[in-house]
């Protein structure tokens, strides 16, 4: 349930930026013999609609038909009266409404072609009820899984996409330098109040807070106890992009070697040479529909390396000197023969 | 506490429908399976917690800082990180493919998991979850009653923040962070603002807050995560005549559908009991589809449960429903308005948890 702003920006993303990533998947979709690309969108995995028309729905879901030729229509789940508010806030000709999603869009794309050679983006995790329906809707469209074709144009960004990551890296920055307070209840109040009014589409807040203690990140419910050393880590979502950022409260020289270790194994990225003397540590970005889909890390076990050009989020926990430290930051991967690096300084003074 | 209290309930309504295994699928968007089963409050991707009829609970998220916290905030659950959520969790139901399964909400479900490919068949056990979501215990009662406390609260607050010249995302700012010194770590906020070319709320927009402004909102915090939710309209200076007349239909519309909240009333008699409000002041246009969603609907681990009020749902009330009654729309004299109580049935009818009068607030312009 999306609460901050959501606004389109003509400035951040002119209409050129949507054209061309349309451009590239219209080719793709050619290359594949997709007569249509489904990509499907709520507020958990929003990142393949926005990336293509800016659409963030708030609240229920809707699936974006991109026909291989003719403009995208979206046809949503949301009722009628918020149509001039999708308008608003994204790139969208035609928004149909219907409660039942996947019925209405196949009959619009079986009804230009009964037989059309759909792609979907995530299949396997496209709800069932709207698999249902779009075989009920298009009994005779070929349906097949078009993740493999839209990870590789999703996952590279371009520069409007880091611009936007940098604009959210210093939201949670700010953010997270406005943690004052006696009580850690406080300090996310800051944390949160700061995000939003700097115009954050969504901050989600998690807490270690007491790191002597447990060093795993949870939503705070209620009141905690803060021991000496503790950390905050902020996810924030600002026109689509999102990033999480960590501050870890602790001795200012422990902080500062923890930053520049993590600077030092970003470089060394998509290898993972550079997190050999970590705890733990987590790759995180956009690839389909997820933002911050599990790339690499110490936890995962079938790796997903982000390709050149990437934006990920970066995060791990060290030792040192007998202290948890934990420590992340937004980076993007280079291109062939240049080197990874943060796009925020994950230090706090 | 109140987590083993659900678990024990979906345990019961299992054996009684002979289930050995149910799947509970939630995201951000639709958590409230989920967490009846897993107690877990979901942020990011996707969860499916396996319950097996002996009691125990597997949850399954592919996002790894989620599994990290789940860890931690769901002791009791066994949690799995699985990159791939869809395949991990076919792997588990084929080693249990001989017991009957069956998973809620199914059609949320991705959809590999309910292929008729697979070894195992997922029967669709939704309204069985319903029923459990809807009828809650005394427990689940009080935490939506703390939660309506909060909101309360939250509206005062509101009302605080409000001022000519501010941004709508600012005001919701000044509410979540207000929330969140209150150690309420969630809420489901919209906002509209303006006049007669306003048509409902949406989330924030940039747009100021000008003097002779409607200011609506729908507030709803959550308490161990159960919502509960308070809907106001303030006017930004004093307000017109007709701001008032208008208003006195929307507080006639409340009164008469809350009157018809009891047990043994179907959800259809307190939206009828709205309408007819505005369909006597000559309104009954701005009752439909075309104008408003639904006219209230169930509150608790959703901020919208079932069941909708509306003419056309037949789901009777019955005492441990909470839900809230709200006859939102727009009115072609003034814009939309909004006003709504928490409600908890009761034996007796409907038990008001809302304490914030039922008033046009005015704040300075």
């Amino acid at each position: 349930m999306r609460r901050g702003l959501i606004a389109r920006s003509f400035v951040e993303l002119p209409d050129a930026v949507f054209d061309a990533r349309l451009d590239r998947v219209r080719t793709a979709m050619q290359g594949a013999h997709f007569d249509a690309l489904v990509i499907y969108t709520n507020n958990t995995r929003p990142a393949g609609v926005s990336w293509l028309v800016g659409f963030v729905p708030y609240w229920s879901e809707a699936l974006l038909v991109v026909p291989r030729e003719g403009a995208p229509y979206l046809v949503v789940a949301l009722s009628f009266r918020v149509k001039s508010w999708i308008e608003r806030t994204s790139r969208i000709g035609e928004v149909v409404h219907t409660p039942r999603i996947g019925l209405k869009a196949a009959q619009r794309i079986a009804a230009t072609r009964p037989d059309a050679a759909v792609g979907i983006v995530d299949f396997d995790g496209l709800p069932a009820g709207i698999a249902d329906d779009l075989r009920e809707g298009g009994p005779g469209l070929a349906l097949r899984d078009a993740s493999a074709l839209f990870a590789v144009l999703r996952a590279k960004a371009d520069p409007a996409e880091i611009a936007l990551a940098v604009r959210a890296a210093m939201i949670a920055h700010q953010a997270l330098i406005a943690a004052r307070g006696d009580t850690l209840n406080a300090m996310i109040a800051g944390v949160e109040s700061e995000a939003r009014r700097l115009a954050a589409e969504e901050i989600y807040i998690a807490a270690a807070p007491d790191l002597e203690r447990e060093s795993r990140l949870m939503r705070v419910e209620g009141e905690a106890a803060l021991g000496k050393t503790f950390a905050l880590r902020a996810t924030v979502a600002y026109k689509g992009t999102w990033v999480r950022l960590v501050r870890c409260v602790c001795q200012h020289s422990i902080a500062q070697e923890a930053a520049a270790r993590l600077a030092q194994a970003v470089a060394s990225l998509p290898s993972d040479r550079g997190f050999s003397g970590f705890r733990s540590w987590l790759v995180e970005g956009a690839r389909m529909a997820q933002p911050l889909d599990p790339l690499i890390g110490s936890r995962l076990n079938a790796a997903k390396p982000p390709p050149p050009g990437a934006l990920v989020s970066v995060q791990g926990m060290l030792m040192i000197d007998g202290r948890t430290v934990l420590v992340g930051a937004p980076a993007l991967i280079g291109q062939s023969g240049e080197t990874a690096s943060l796009i925020v300084d994950p230090l706090f003074d | 506490m109140l987590a083993e209290e659900r678990r024990q309930r979906l345990l019961a309504a299992m054996r009684e429908a002979g289930i050995g295994y149910m799947a509970l699928y939630g995201n951000a968007w639709q958590g409230d399976y989920l967490r009846y089963g897993a107690d877990f409050g979901i942020l990011e991707g996707h969860g499916i917690a396996l319950i097996s009829a002996g009691g125990d609970v597997e949850l399954f998220l592919d996002s790894a800082v989620e599994a990290e916290r789940a860890e931690l905030e769901a002791p009791l659950v066994r949690v799995h990180f699985a990159a791939d959520i869809v395949r991990a969790v076919g792997v588990r139901l084929d080693g249990v493919a001989n017991d009957r399964t069956a998973a809620a909400p199914r059609r949320l479900l991705p959809h590999w998991l309910t292929d008729a490919a697979r070894s195992f068949k997922l029967a669709d056990a939704t309204a069985l979850l319903d029923k459990l979501l809807m009828h809650k215990s005394a427990g689940e009662i009080a935490a939506v009653r703390r939660a309506a406390r909060i909101a309360d609260e939250a509206y005062g607050e509101f009302r605080r923040a409000v001022r000519p010249g501010r941004r709508q995302f600012e005001i919701v700012a000044d509410i979540e962070a207000h929330l969140r010194r209150r150690g309420c770590p969630d809420n489901f906020m919209i906002i509209g603002s303006g006049g007669k070319d306003v048509f409902g709320m949406t989330p924030p927009s940039a747009r100021q807050i000008a003097a002779g402004d409607l200011v609506t909102t729908e507030l709803t915090p959550a308490v161990e995560g159960y919502f509960a939710q308070i809907c106001r309209t303030l006017v930004v200076g004093s307000a017109s005549a007709a701001q008032r007349r208008a208003f006195g239909v929307f507080v006639e519309a409340l009164e008469a559908g809350i009157a018809a909240v009891r047990p043994g009333a179907r959800a259809a008699d307190v939206a009828r009991a709205e309408n007819d409000v505005f369909r006597k002041h000559g309104l009954g246009e701005y009752t439909t589809s075309q104008w408003t969603r639904v006219r209230g609907h169930g509150m608790g681990l959703f901020a919208d449960s079932k069941p909708h009020i509306l003419e056309d749902v037949t789901t009777v009330l019955e005492p441990g429903m909470a839900l809230i009654v709200h006859p939102n729309t727009y009115h072609p004299e003034v814009g939309y308005i909004v006003l709504g109580d928490a409600v908890v049935v009761t034996e007796l009818g409907a038990e008001v948890l809302c304490q914030t009068p039922r008033e046009l607030f005015e704040v300075a312009a």
